[in-house]
């Protein structure tokens, strides 16, 4: 399990998921391609890893599940954003751009090694 | 997201469970399908496209266990879910199922039984205070150490006031029952007395709740005692007895009880329940009469039990120092008892006595079958487990946890051992009440036999730790395999050996070895046990019943009491159904009794008077001889002539008269014995005396001639013809129309009188027969599991075999020949194992060699018939099949 992590830091998933489920209710294969697709490859997420990661939040209530057909009318799982899961990005982008924020002013500007 | 939600969800998750399984395998394939679409829309081909997304997914199995470890029901959910899973697997296989749980069943039951009485039996400690500092002393003859013989009055007041390593020291009677009647007329009953030195209480460390003990001054009796050797004339009364007869009245201390007719003041009542460590249930205490202690002749008169509480500071091993110190100083004063040195023993060690080799071997018994059914259990197992090395092999391939494998296989033999558990606590419920029936009333301390929490912890530990361990092989082994061998061999391999074969063989042998060895312990017993049937008593128990009949002294005199044991004989006689009666100072083959020195005075043998003869004195009244079948070899019977008013005469038995006078006819010849010369005036046939048929010389004398010498309470010897049944109710109004104030003390048949020591090995006997019974069915269980298993792993070999032209007829000889291999090298090990194990077995049997060759041929005999017949249905099925549809079949 901790090797298909290794490319995010802890959390993060999580938070890409519900900043993802804002745009709409999607399935499990949908969300694992949305997100590759929203962190411009960045990412390199196991799309296994996805689903031990939405139980956990369906768990905490972030989260809630429905069947429902696809286009193609086939019958698949999809997840939704709750008003605890809204809350819960909210927190987290916020701590996120603080911390985020504090880090790029101790490594500053972009600059090369050679310049220290 | 409450605590509250959080434990909902997860209780939600744990009901839900199975739908939740169902949703996310279809979640998980639409995922796979939609990816796979995806994939051949970019023009992969189908295969290529699925194997890819599988990858991109990280392995289906794999997110599975993922998700349902972040259900976050954990090692519950976990823990629940494999022991549904295994229920369901062991549902589905119910045969093994139902071998596996009965054959822990009786393991697990029998252990459990077995325990409760080893636990009721030895290891609770005697009821009294700091009971590891209680001893017993013997005073054994020093060419045997190990006799349990009596000391002497004159050797105990030298122990008691002569050594510092003891706390206290008590001397008692237990020498042969003592009683006393008390009360009269309908009420008269005979109650059981336990005369007692001063010290007794100390020692066992029990006083009376009410009044008081004995002081050092009551061990001297005014010579008018009844029985003879009670000192003054004071009584402490068990509580029982206090309720019964004074209905509990706290102000009987003090107070005066007639016991045989005498006044005896009561000084205490005991507290309830207390019991005596040697002698067990007494009804009231009186002191000893230890005046004789102060005659020297007295020093070769080994007549009384004696225990001790060592000092907290002193040690078995330095108290015996102590004692062997002032043995030799007693052997310088007095030369008639060389070498009779005190010996040291445990109390408890000696109140359990002989049972406790019983209980040690029913417990290596049930031990030995404990291990084989951890053995068979293992050896189901390992079949199962290889059986389904296919089903692991695919599960370990789509990336299912291997340690989860292996912990699903012990949840499934702990469950399996659980269940076994259960039913164990059933079997030995039924086992329990079979020993207490088996050995109520013989083997100290069973009665109170029960099941208790304690019994069913051991029980589940057994069961449990039988599953785990046997259990832990089969899994790790599935563990361990590379699915890709298991899968490759089952399309390619054709014959079923390998290692794992090896093991499974192994275990099988060892069910035989183990089981060998149980038959053969059985088989000994059985042996011995006949044999002890067969022993030469030397004389009749059928049809004979006995009392014991005391006279108090207070209204019968010395002449009185001859008189009316000869008269109550003959009037016993003339009963319709009576063949004969008569009295003895103490039944034939219970014991050693009045062991006392008897030397030739004429004779051959004359001139050695220091030799030292030991032989078991008896008084005799009535027609005792006729009565119990001893013949007359020569010479006379006792009869009117022989009584007080002429020089005493003795009757000796066969043994006696070879030893004393060889070569000589003994009739005429004199004796000296018992403190009395005497003319022999018959020779009688020998008897034994104990159960074991040992013969010992005996001298008889008349009771008409030795009433005055003590009171005699002599054991009444009727012998019926044996169709009328009990002569007891006619025997009663005889008694009740002479003296309405005597009592029938302990009315039994002779049999039941001299056959209480066989009843330990009896149960013995019994309870390992039943071991072996089990132990032979689960070696016959195992071998058929092994061969049957071999056979269907073969049936590819087999079949092909048969089609290039193999007979039926070899291939099913070669099947049983595999059998018989085993069963050999089974028996070839259980034969090592029983020679080792013979010295534990020797001193249960009786004229039995541990290592008797008709008991270990029959053994090995009855296990090859065993094997053989567990051989036999494998290789009929070995054949059975057609080779074209097992080939098929693959």
């Amino acid at each position: 399990m901790a090797d298909e992590r290794a490319g995010l830091l802890p959390g993060t998933l999580e938070m890409l998921v519900l900043r993802t489920l804002l745009l709409e209710p999607m399935h499990g294969w949908g969300l694992a391609h949305r997100i590759q697709l929203l962190s411009r490859d960045v990412f390199n997420v196991t799309q296994g890893s996805l689903y031990p990661a939405l139980v956990r939040m369906r768990r905490r209530g972030w989260v809630r599940t429905s069947w429902r057909a696809t286009e193609k009318n086939r019958m698949a799982r999809y997840y939704e954003i709750t008003a605890a899961g809204r809350r819960r990005l909210e927190e987290e982008c916020a701590s996120w751009r603080r911390a985020s924020l504090a880090v790029n002013d101790v490594i500053g500007p972009k600059w090369a090694v050679e310049d220290l | 997201m409450s605590a509250l939600s959080d434990l909902g969800e997860r209780l939600r998750a744990l009901l839900m469970r199975r739908r939740e399984e169902r949703e996310l395998a279809a979640e998980l394939r639409f995922h796979v399908e939609s990816e796979t679409e995806l994939l051949r829309g970019s023009g992969m081909s189908e295969d290529e496209a699925r194997r890819r997304s599988l990858i991109a997914l990280g392995g289906v199995e794999r997110v599975k266990e993922e998700v349902r470890e972040a259900r976050g029901t954990g090692p519950l959910e976990d823990g629940v879910g494999d022991f549904a899973y295994a229920l369901r697997t062991l549902r589905r296989s119910a045969g093994f199922t139902t071998v596996a749980v009965l054959t822990l069943a009786v393991g697990i039951g029998g252990t459990t039984a077995v325990f409760s009485a080893v636990d009721a039996v030895l290891l609770q400690p005697l009821p009294y205070q700091e009971p590891g500092r209680l001893v017993r002393l013997y005073q054994p003859d020093s060419s045997n150490l190990d006799e349990r013989a009596y000391v002497t009055p004159v050797h105990f007041l030298a122990y008691r006031s002569r050594t510092e390593s003891f706390e206290a020291m008590a001397a008692m009677r237990t020498y042969s029952e003592s009683g006393a009647d008390v009360g009269s007329g309908e009420g008269a009953r005979r109650i059981r007395l336990l005369p007692v030195s001063a010290d007794y209480f100390d020692v066992v460390r029990v006083h009376p709740e009410l009044g008081r003990g004995f002081q050092r001054q009551d061990e001297r009796g005014d010579g008018t005692g009844d029985p003879a050797y009670t000192g003054a004339a004071t009584v402490v009364l068990s509580h029982r007895l206090w309720r019964e007869l004074l209905a509990g009245d706290r102000s009987a201390i003090g107070r005066s009880l007639s016991m045989n007719g005498r006044p005896f003041t009561i000084a205490g009542v005991m507290p309830q329940g207390y019991v005596d460590p040697v002698a067990g249930e007494v009804d009231a205490w009186v002191p000893l009469d230890l005046g004789p202690g102060l005659l020297p002749r007295n020093a070769t008169n080994h007549h009384l039990t004696v225990i001790a509480r060592l000092r907290p500071a002193a040690s078995l091993a330095q108290a015996q120092a102590e004692l062997d110190v002032l043995g030799a100083a007693l052997d310088r004063e007095y030369p008639a008892a060389v070498g009779r040195h005190a010996r040291l023993f445990p109390l408890q060690g000696e109140v359990v006595g002989s049972s406790r080799l019983a209980l040690e071997l029913m417990l290596g018994a049930v031990g030995l079958v404990l291990v084989l059914v951890c053995v068979n259990v293992a050896n189901l197992l390992l079949v199962r487990g290889s059986a389904r090395a296919r089903e692991f092999a695919v599960r370990t391939a789509l990336g299912a946890d291997r340690a989860r494998l292996v912990r699903q296989m012990l949840v499934e033999s702990v469950t399996l051992a659980l269940a076994g558990g259960v039913a164990g606590i059933a079997v030995a419920r039924l086992a329990m009440a079979a020993i207490v029936a088996l050995g109520a009333g013989r083997i100290p301390r069973l009665a109170s036999l029960t099941l208790d929490v304690r019994l069913l912890a051991f029980s589940l530990t057994v069961a449990t730790l039988a599953g785990l361990l046997s259990g832990l092989a089969p899994a790790l082994r599935a563990a361990r395999t590379q699915p890709g061998d298991v899968l490759r061999e089952e399309g390619g391999a054709t014959t079923g050996g390998g290692r794992r074969g090896r093991l499974r063989e192994s275990l099988a042998v060892a069910q035989l070895a183990l089981a060998f060895v149980l038959l053969v312990g059985a088989g000994l017993l059985l042996a011995s046990f006949q044999r002890l049937h067969e022993v030469q008593l030397g004389f009749r128990t059928d049809g004979v019943w006995t009392f014991e009949l005391n006279l108090p002294s207070a209204r019968y005199d010395t002449s009185a009491r001859a008189r009316f044991y000869e008269d109550f004989a003959r009037r016993v006689e003339t009963l319709p159904g009576v063949r004969a009666a008569g009295g003895i100072s103490r039944l034939p083959a219970t014991g050693m009794y009045h062991l006392w020195g008897t030397v030739a005075r004429t004779g051959p043998l004359a001139a050695e008077e220091g030799r030292y003869n030991e032989a078991n004195h008896r008084i005799v009244s009535g027609d005792y001889f006729r009565a119990v079948g001893i013949p007359l070899l020569e010479g006379r019977l006792f009869d009117a002539r022989d009584d007080a008013g002429v020089p005493d005469r003795v009757l000796v038995s066969r043994a006696l008269a070879l030893r004393l006078f060889p070569g000589v006819s003994a009739v005429g010849q004199r004796v000296a014995g018992g403190r009395r010369e005497s003319e022999i005036v018959g020779v009688v046939g020998d008897i034994a005396v104990d159960n074991e048929g040992r013969a010992s010389p005996h001298v008889y004398h008349s009771h008409r001639q030795w009433a005055g010498e003590r009171l005699w309470t002599l054991t009444q010897v009727v012998a019926t013809t044996g169709s009328a049944g009990t002569p007891l109710p006619q025997l009663r109004r005889v008694l009740a129309d002479l003296d309405p104030g005597l009592v029938a003390y302990r009315p039994m048949p002779l049999v039941d009188a001299v056959g209480s020591g066989a009843a330990v090995r009896l149960f013995t006997l019994r309870m390992v027969v039943t071991f072996a019974a089990v132990a032979l069915a689960l070696a016959a269980l195992g071998l058929f599991g092994v061969l049957s298993y071999g056979v269907k792993l073969r049936s590819r070999e087999f079949g092909i075999r048969m089609a290039l032209g193999a007979e039926r007829g070899a291939i099913s000889r070669m099947v049983l020949r595999q059998g018989f291999a085993m069963a050999a090298v089974g028996i070839g090990i259980g034969f090592m194992a029983a020679l080792a194990l013979s010295k534990l077995m020797t001193s249960l049997l009786f004229e039995v060699s541990p290592l008797d060759p008709r008991v270990l041929l029959g053994a090995a005999g009855f296990l090859a018939v065993v094997a053989a017949v567990a051989a036999y249905l494998p290789a009929r099925r070995a054949t059975a099949a057609d080779p074209r549809s097992t080939l098929q079949a693959q």
